[in-house]
C-alpha cells in the first residue's frame, strides 16, 4: 500500500487499475505547496487499486495506491 | 604459597556468568533470531579487544555452609573495547535473564559504565533490549516495597549528550527505561522486524483499549517517522556497521577534533551535469540525494533520520577528508517547506553538529514554512523559532548555498545574523518575503479588480514583477555575495572544509545539546 507523504490536492492520475508499473514508476502527481510531486512505486507491481480522483484533497496518511508486488 | 586456588574461583565464577539467562533462554534468544549481549559485543568490537568490567557482580545462590551452589552474572554487561582500532565503552542488556529488568540488574553497573564513558572521554555504544535495567511489576515483590520512581545517574546521561558521542541500538523488544535509552542518544538505531520500542508494550496498551501488535505500536514505521529512532537496518550486524560508520565521523569526545582521512577523491571535480539538475519549471521537483552524492567524497554520505521531518536530509559527508555536517532541503516532501517535525530535526542536527565541532553546510531550497491547518495544529512556527534559534547559537563554521527556493522565515534560517557565514546562490535561485506565486492577487487586488481586463492585468504584473526578481538584481545590491557555476559547487565546498579546520575549536558548548 502506498499512502501519501503530503497533505494537498491530487493533481493528475498517472496509471490505471490492472496495469502492471516498473520500479520508479511516477503512479500520480500531487499539488503541495504550489509544487508538483509525484508519487513513485519502489518496487516492479500491478496496481489492485487507486483510492483517489483528480482533484481530491488529500491528507498525509491517506491511502493512495494499493500495489501488488508479487507478481 | 600461590593464590592459584583463589584464581581458579575467579575464572570458574566468571564461566557461571557466561552462562546469562541459561541455555534453554539463549535458545529461545538465538531461536528468535536474535544474538544474546556476548554475542553482540563479539561481533561489533574488534577481535578480544573487550575488556570487561564488573563481570563477578551477579547474584549468587550458597548453601548452608556459605559455598557457592549457582551464579548468575547481572543482566547488564559493559567495559570498554576497540572498533576500528578506536577505543569505546559498550554496555548492553541480556535479555536471557529476566528481559533486563531491574530485579536481574545491578544499578550501580549502569553508573558506572555511564562515568566510565564519560571520564575516559570515549564514545558510549549502548545496546539495548527490554526494560534497560529499569522496574517490572515483580519489582514490588522482589524488593519488598514500592519505589519512588527515580532515574538515579540521568545526571551522567544529560552531561554525556554535551560531551561524547552516543550511540544507541534497540535489537528486540525496548521498552520503559530501556526505550529512554535508546532515545537519549545523538544516533539510534532498530532493526525491522526484530526491533520494537515503545513506553509500554501491548500487553499495558491493551489495558487502554488498544488492542495492538508490537510491530503495530512501535515497530519501525512508527518510531522512525516519529523521530523517536533514526535509522532502522535489516539485520543486528547492519546495526553494528551503522553504529561505526556514525562514529567514524565524530572525535571520541568534545575536548578533541575529527581527523581527515585523506581523500581519492578529486575536490577540484566538476560535475557537467548540475547545470541543469534543478528544472525550469518551478513546479517541478528534484531528487536531491544524487546531487549530494555527487557533491561529497565519493560514498562518504552518511544520512541520519531519512523517514523524519523529510523536507530536509541530514547526515555526515567527507569534503576532500574533512568530516562536515549537511543539510539539505528536499521538494519531494512538502516542496521543502519546513514541516514542525523537520524543525525539530533541524534543532537536533545542529545542536550535534555545535557539539562536536562540524562545520556546516545547508543546500538551501526552501519555499517557507508549512502553510494550512495541520501546521498550526503542529506549532510549525514555534518549533521554527527554536531551529532558527538553534542556527543562530552555533559558532561552528557554516555555508549555505541556495540552490533554488529561499522564503520567508523558514527561508531566513539559512543564515546566522550572529557571525560570519560562507553563502553562495546558483543561478537557479529564488528568493524574497513570499513566493510571487499566490501573493499577488491578494498584494494587488485593487489594482486587478479595477483593470478592465483583470487576467490580462494579473499577467502583466506577474511579467513586470518577475524581472525584478532575477537573483543578479538581488547581486547588484550585494544582497547575495556570490552566484555560482553549479558544476563547480563541490571545489568551493571542499575550499570551505579546508578553510575551515583550523577554525574548529576544543570544549563545551556554551548550552550543551539536549536528546
Amino acid at each position: 500500500m502506498i499512502y501519501s507523504e503530503v497533505s494537498g490536492t491530487v493533481s493528475e492520475i498517472l496509471v490505471s487499475r490492472d496495469q502492471l508499473v516498473e520500479k520508479e514508476t511516477d503512479l500520480l502527481i500531487i499539488e503541495c505547496m504550489k509544487m508538483l510531486i509525484p508519487v513513485t512505486t519502489k518496487k516492479r507491481g500491478k496496481i489492485i487499486n487507486i483510492y483517489v480522483k483528480e482533484n481530491d484533497i488529500i491528507n498525509e496518511g491517506d491511502k493512495l495506491v494499493d500495489i501488488n508486488y508479487d507478481i | 604459597m600461590s593464590w592459584e586456588k583463589e584464581l581458579e574461583e575467579k575464572v570458574s565464577r566468571e564461566k557461571l556468568s557466561e552462562n546469562l539467562g541459561g541455555k534453554d533462554r539463549i535458545k529461545k534468544q538465538n531461536d528468535a533470531g536474535l544474538y544474546t549481549i556476548r554475542e553482540r559485543i563479539d561481533i561489533l568490537t574488534d577481535k578480544s579487544s573487550f575488556n570487561e568490567v564488573g563481570k563477578l557482580a551477579g547474584h549468587a545462590i550458597y548453601n548452608e555452609n556459605n559455598d557457592l551452589i549457582d551464579f548468575k552474572g547481572s543482566n547488564f554487561i559493559f567495559g570498554k573495547a576497540k572498533i576500528d582500532g578506536r577505543n569505546i565503552i559498550v554496555g548492553g542488556d541480556d535479555f536471557t535473564l529476566r528481559g533486563g529488568s531491574a530485579d536481574a540488574s545491578i544499578k550501580e553497573k549502569h553508573l558506572k559504565c555511564e562515568q566510565m564513558a564519560l571520564s575516559l572521554q570515549l564514545p558510549l555504544i549502548r545496546i539495548v533490549e527490554g526494560s534497560g535495567g529499569g522496574g517490572s511489576v515483580k519489582t514490588i515483590e522482589t524488593s519488598g516495597r514500592a519505589n519512588v520512581p527515580e532515574v538515579e545517574g540521568w545526571n551522567l546521561v544529560v552531561e554525556s549528550m554535551g560531551t561524547i558521542p552516543r550511540v544507541a541500538l534497540g535489537l528486540g523488544s525496548v521498552a520503559g527505561l530501556g526505550a529512554a535509552h535508546l532515545a537519549c542518544s545523538h544516533y539510534s538505531v532498530m532493526v525491522k522486524e526484530k526491533s520494537a520500542v515503545f513506553v509500554a508494550g501491548p500487553p499495558v496498551v491493551e489495558q487502554i483499549g488498544q488492542k495492538l501488535s508490537k510491530n503495530e505500536l512501535g515497530g519501525y514505521e512508527i518510531q522512525l517517522k516519529s523521530g523517536a529512532v533514526d535509522d532502522a537496518v535489516n539485520t543486528e550486524e547492519e546495526a553494528f556497521d551503522a553504529a561505526k560508520k556514525f562514529l567514524s565521523y565524530l572525535p571520541n569526545s568534545v575536548y578533541q577534533l575529527s581527523d581527515q582521512i585523506i581523500s581519492k577523491d578529486d575536490p577540484k571535480r566538476a560535475s557537467e551535469w548540475l547545470i541543469e539538475a534543478i528544472p525550469k519549471n518551478i513546479k517541478s521537483v528534484y531528487k536531491i540525494r544524487p546531487i549530494i552524492e555527487d557533491l561529497v567524497d565519493k560514498g562518504s554520505f552518511f544520512e541520519i533520520g531519512k523517514e523524519y521531518g523529510k523536507s530536509i536530509v541530514t547526515g555526515f559527508c567527507r569534503l576532500n577528508g574533512w568530516p562536515i555536517a549537511l543539510m539539505a532541503s528536499d521538494p519531494y516532501s512538502y516542496g521543502g517547506c519546513w514541516t514542525s517535525d523537520t524543525c525539530k530535526k533541524v534543532q537536533k542536527f545542529v545542536d550535534l553538529a555545535e557539539t562536536f565541532h562540524l562545520p556546516v553546510i545547508y543546500l538551501v531550497d526552501c519555499p517557507g514554512f508549512q502553510v494550512g491547518l495541520d501546521a498550526e495544529k503542529k506549532g510549525t512556527i514555534k518549533e521554527g523559532v527554536r531551529a532558527m534559534s538553534a542556527i543562530w547559537q552555533t559558532k561552528t563554521p557554516w555555508m549555505s548555498i541556495i540552490i533554488r527556493n529561499c522564503f520567508g522565515v523558514a527561508g531566513a534560517a539559512h543564515k546566522r545574523g550572529s557571525s560570519y557565514i560562507s553563502r553562495f546562490a546558483w543561478p537557479s535561485a529564488r528568493w524574497g518575503s513570499l513566493p510571487l506565486e499566490g501573493g499577488i492577487e491578494a498584494a494587488y487586488r485593487s489594482d486587478i479588480e479595477n483593470a478592465n481586463d483583470p487576467k490580462l492585468e494579473l499577467q502583466k504584473i506577474t511579467t513586470r514583477l518577475n524581472k525584478l526578481r532575477s537573483p543578479f538584481r538581488s547581486a547588484e545590491s550585494f544582497l547575495i555575495e556570490e552566484i555560482i557555476d553549479p558544476r563547480h559547487t563541490r571545489k568551493i565546498m571542499c575550499e570551505f572544509a579546508d578553510l575551515s579546520a583550523p577554525l574548529r575549536k576544543t570544549g563545551i558548548t556554551s548550552r550543551t545539546m539536549r536528546p
